[in-house]
């Protein structure tokens, strides 16, 4: 569901990686170098310090490769054709209940997962794996409005801030479209997982009628458009709230009182891992309160890890955004995947694009 | 001649299993169904070339024509005349000219849209100058509007265009003028008589060349547009994409490189019958 981030670049390394992984990529994988066991990862970029890595290396005797993809939908096609031997993979929300439903995921060894634990309780029973048998969240985050203070006085507290008429031309939405609906859908008082025609239809009439406000549609840069002050208000994810606001403290984050969309990154080991108890250590030791805070002072994101929260250092656990977001894990709702019904949103998607 | 056919050879290769085979893929896609999971599954239908005759995607499929066409007239006022001002540069300045106009291609599109972004924003390089020079008050809205999509696209796609007109005019016989200013014609005449049609297959090359790649652009409306202007690229990437609906994705790119082959050949046909008129001139010179 995140960051479907540079467009042109990513068709094409999506490409060529495709290509060389039916070239015998997959002889690297399996084999070991030396006596040494490999660990595979095929994760998001930036998931991971490597100082982490490198611990965890030499803790296990064994040598870890860190592949990475840009979205669920890549993932899910390189699994299918299952030329690749992963050990590891980091699906999303609903891709970990599609990736159930298609079988493709190991059920998690419990008993050697004793750090699981930790994770905050909020997130132990998320919607799309309610007892975690395949999956555990990893990193989480939730949508909600950023602004800039200096051009908006009075702090939002609804989606339905976003119409107001003195906005006009400064509003910045993610250019996703079960974003767009979900926001939609909220300030109705709906699920953003709706598959009503009549509220799908309600909340692309509110849409439209917001595009007049609309400077622009925008996932990749939305920051350095709120960095920049080009955007006043909008929506955005916690975390790249934290990050805008590393570089500009005119910036502001609040979870709108309807409730929002959350979305969690997994841990999950695909149906015939052939390293099943390095893959367990692995995640294990990703849970371990210390590794943890390391990982998470380095890579900046929410973390679920309620027992590494009070080693983390004061600069990630004093960051605004980041405490807001740990405050909102329960305003949020999971996205599901709506089967067909995406066609339905899709197409509103499309027409909300050329309506002028 | 049996040396050549192996040299060749390599390249074929290259085209059957880079090119046609995915292409037969795409076809062979674009007649199945997407299943609740946005798995592909085989079963012969003809519901995605359906799907397109909607009022909501024709209309796309016009909007899209509309902007390659302006791009591609616009391209051609602004290109001929540097490609004229280039032809007519003496030889040693002539190299350096063309640089200037390749020099862009040396910096990856992608980085380029953005340098215009920075430009244009509300606190970019044009609002900053123009703010301290006391001439507005409030930065003006340069981006994320049809105009910054058309200006994109025609800045994008110009080199295609001046390139192409820049060799039909250099090889233009210079004599033809000569005798035409002979004759009397005046210079207006003698370009609209001589001039024009014998550069005509430079113009011919270059607008197919803007238009078939305004026709597939995706970025420039993403970037600069601000994503509110969905041209028939941008449909198909998020065919692709967020609505993983593959089936229809590859219906919609099937349908857009019919739509260019037939606009091509229909092209070159007017041209053909226009060819008479340009034996003609030279006959008449």
């Amino acid at each position: 569901m995140k960051k479907k981030r540079g467009l042109l670049l990513a068709a094409i390394i999506t490409g060529s990686i495709l290509l060389l992984s039916g070239c015998g990529g997959g002889d690297k994988k399996g084999g070991a170098s030396g006596d040494k066991k490999v660990l595979n990862i095929y994760s998001w970029a930036d998931y991971y310090a490597p100082e982490v890595i490198a611990d965890f290396e030499k803790k296990y005797n064994c040598k870890v490769t860190y592949d990475v993809y840009s979205n669920n939908e890549e993932l899910l096609a390189k699994m299918q054709a299952g030329g690749a031997q992963f050990d590891i993979i980091q699906p999303s929300d609903y891709m970990v209940t599609t990736m159930i439903k298609l079988d493709m995921l190991e059920k998690l060894d419990k008993s050697k997962l004793p750090n699981a634990a930790n994770i905050t309780k909020d997130l132990q029973h998320p919607a799309y794996d309610p007892n975690e048998d395949y999956s555990l969240a990893y990193v989480w985050g939730i949508t909600g409005i950023v602004y800039n203070q200096k051009f908006v006085k009075e702090a939002p507290t609804s989606w339905a801030d976003l119409w107001k008429p003195e906005y006009k031309g400064h509003v910045i939405l993610l250019n996703d479209c079960r974003e767009a609906f979900s926001f939609a859908l909220k300030k109705n008082g709906w699920s953003n997982n709706s598959t009503d025609p009549a509220q799908v239809g309600k909340a692309f009439q509110d849409l439209k009628a917001l595009n007049s406000n609309v400077l622009a549609y925008d996932t990749e840069n939305i920051k350095q458009k709120f960095i920049a002050e080009e955007a006043w208000i909008g929506q955005m994810w916690s975390g790249d709230a934290a990050y805008c606001y590393t570089d500009n403290k005119n910036i502001n984050f609040v979870v709108p009182k309807e409730g929002s969309l959350i979305w969690a990154d997994n841990m999950a080991i695909p149906k015939g891992c052939k390293n099943k108890d390095l893959a367990l250590a692995f995640i294990n030791y990703m849970y371990d309160p210390d590794v943890s805070a390391k990982n998470f002072n380095y890579i900046r994101v929410p973390n679920p890890n309620e027992k590494a929260w009070p080693k983390m250092n004061a600069a990630t656990l004093n960051n605004p955004m980041l405490k807001v977001g740990n405050a909102s894990i329960k305003k949020g709702e999971w996205l599901h995947d709506i089967g067909n019904a995406i066609s339905m949103y899709d197409k509103y998607w499309t027409e909300l694009k050329t309506g002028k | 001649m049996k040396n050549g056919k192996l040299l060749v050879a390599p390249t074929v290769l290259w085209l059957c299993v880079f090119f046609i085979i995915p292409m037969l893929i795409v076809v062979a896609v674009s007649f199945a169904s997407r299943t609740p999971y946005g798995q592909v599954v085989f079963n012969w239908t003809f519901s995605n070339y359906q799907r397109f005759a909607e009022a909501l995607y024709i209309s796309i499929f016009g909007q899209t024509l509309v902007v390659a066409f302006i791009t591609t007239v616009v391209t051609i006022l602004m290109g001929y005349p540097v490609a004229w001002s280039i032809a007519k540069l003496p030889k040693k300045w002539q190299q350096p000219g063309l640089v200037i106009v390749m020099a862009p291609f040396w910096i990856n599109f992608l980085i380029r849209s953005y340098a215009w972004v920075i430009i244009l924003r509300s606190q970019g390089v044009i609002n900053t100058i123009l703010l301290k020079l006391g001439l507005i008050t409030t930065p003006l809205q340069m981006l994320y509007n049809e105009g910054a999509v058309m200006l994109g696209m025609i800045y994008a796609l110009l080199p295609f265009m001046v390139l192409p007109i820049y060799v039909s005019i250099e090889q233009l016989d210079r004599r033809l003028l000569e005798a035409a200013a002979d004759l009397g014609a005046a210079p207006m005449t003698a370009f609209r008589k001589i001039t024009l049609p014998l550069t005509m297959p430079g113009i011919a090359a270059g607008t197919i060349l803007v238009f078939i790649s305004s026709l597939g652009m995706f970025v420039v409306p993403d970037v600069m547009g601000g994503a509110k202007s969905a041209l028939i690229g941008n449909l198909i990437q998020n065919q692709f994409l967020s609505a993983r609906d593959w089936p229809f994705g590859s219906a919609l790119s099937i349908v857009l490189a019919v739509l260019s082959l037939v606009l091509i050949m229909l092209y070159y046909k007017v041209l053909n019958t226009q060819k008479g008129g340009a034996d003609d001139a030279k006959d008449v010179a």
